[in-house]
């Protein structure tokens, strides 16, 4: 009993520091990365995954208890609904004019939006 | 009156979940507001055809394979843009490719688009006006044909069983 609660204290402050080290790595990416797309990629992938790591490990912490439910309830709601936000984010971009960078090598999107 | 029902049964269980403890009451209370919360959007539902509850068990396999596949390509994906993030001279070929696909359904097509987005290197953009098409920002767009195939045989075959 003593032992399981402290492989998963361990494995909770481990998940913590990856998804924390994952947000910034993110977080990186928005200054380092050239457009607006290349950008969405950073947010999109590695925020989510590093906030649902976050919330992975305060389910770990307390078990099921109601904390943990809604934390773990939170984590599969930015799963679900990041990659919206980034397709409207992208979509609006580009009808507004926004080119990709000059390092883009192709566009087939068509420039008409019917 | 059986569509309703259908969807509120996730919705109850979603509200239990929100909630923070999975009891009959909560269960409940969920799906006596499960309808009310379905109400404004049921016109966004007309998906066409016969819902059964069978026909939702049966996918349920299909499902968490796809769940599995799911978890492995987001993992894979997260580690492939963060070394492109800290190389010391970030060297990418983003470009917009069109890649056609097979689904049809609404629901299909909102799974397909959102798998793209989570797995390596790829974002949907936009779908073209008759569905057919979906416009995929890649972070390496060196060999677009080589990206269409690899979307049709890796993800979409999935994305078709455990959807349509």
């Amino acid at each position: 009993m003593i032992t399981t609660e402290i492989v998963l204290e361990f494995f909770s402050n481990f998940i913590l520091i990856l998804g924390l080290m994952f947000v910034f790595l993110g977080m990186l990416g928005i200054l380092r990365l050239p457009d607006v797309y290349n950008r969405l990629h950073a947010t999109t992938k590695i925020g989510t995954l590093g906030a649902f790591g976050v919330m992975l490990s305060i389910l770990m912490k307390v078990g099921f208890t109601p904390i943990g439910v809604k934390a773990i309830t939170v984590g599969l709601f930015l799963l679900l609904t990041a990659p919206v936000a980034a397709h409207m984010i992208g979509r609006a971009a580009h009808r507004h004019g926004v080119d990709l960078c000059d390092i883009s090598v192709i566009d087939e999107y068509d420039k008409t939006y019917k | 009156m059986k569509r309703y029902l259908f969807y509120s049964i996730p919705l109850a269980l979603m509200w239990c979940f929100v909630h923070g403890s999975v009891t009959i009451e909560n269960f409940i209370f969920g799906m006596i507001l499960g309808p009310i919360a379905l109400r404004p959007f049921m016109p966004l539902f007309k998906v066409g055809g016969e819902l059964s509850f069978k026909d939702a068990i049966v996918r349920i396999p299909k499902q968490a394979k796809y769940f599995a596949i799911l978890i492995i390509e987001i993992l894979k994906a997260n580690i492939m843009v963060a070394r492109i993030v800290i190389s010391p001279n970030i060297d990418i070929k983003p470009g917009i490719i069109a890649v056609p696909i097979d689904t049809k359904t609404n629901g299909g097509i909102t799974a397909i688009a959102n798998t793209i987005t989570l797995t390596p290197g790829t974002l949907t953009i936009d779908i073209s006006d008759d569905r057919s098409v979906l416009y995929v920002h890649c972070i390496d767009a060196s060999d677009p044909d080589g990206v269409r195939t690899s979307i049709k045989n890796d993800l979409e075959k999935y994305v078709l069983e455990a959807f349509e």
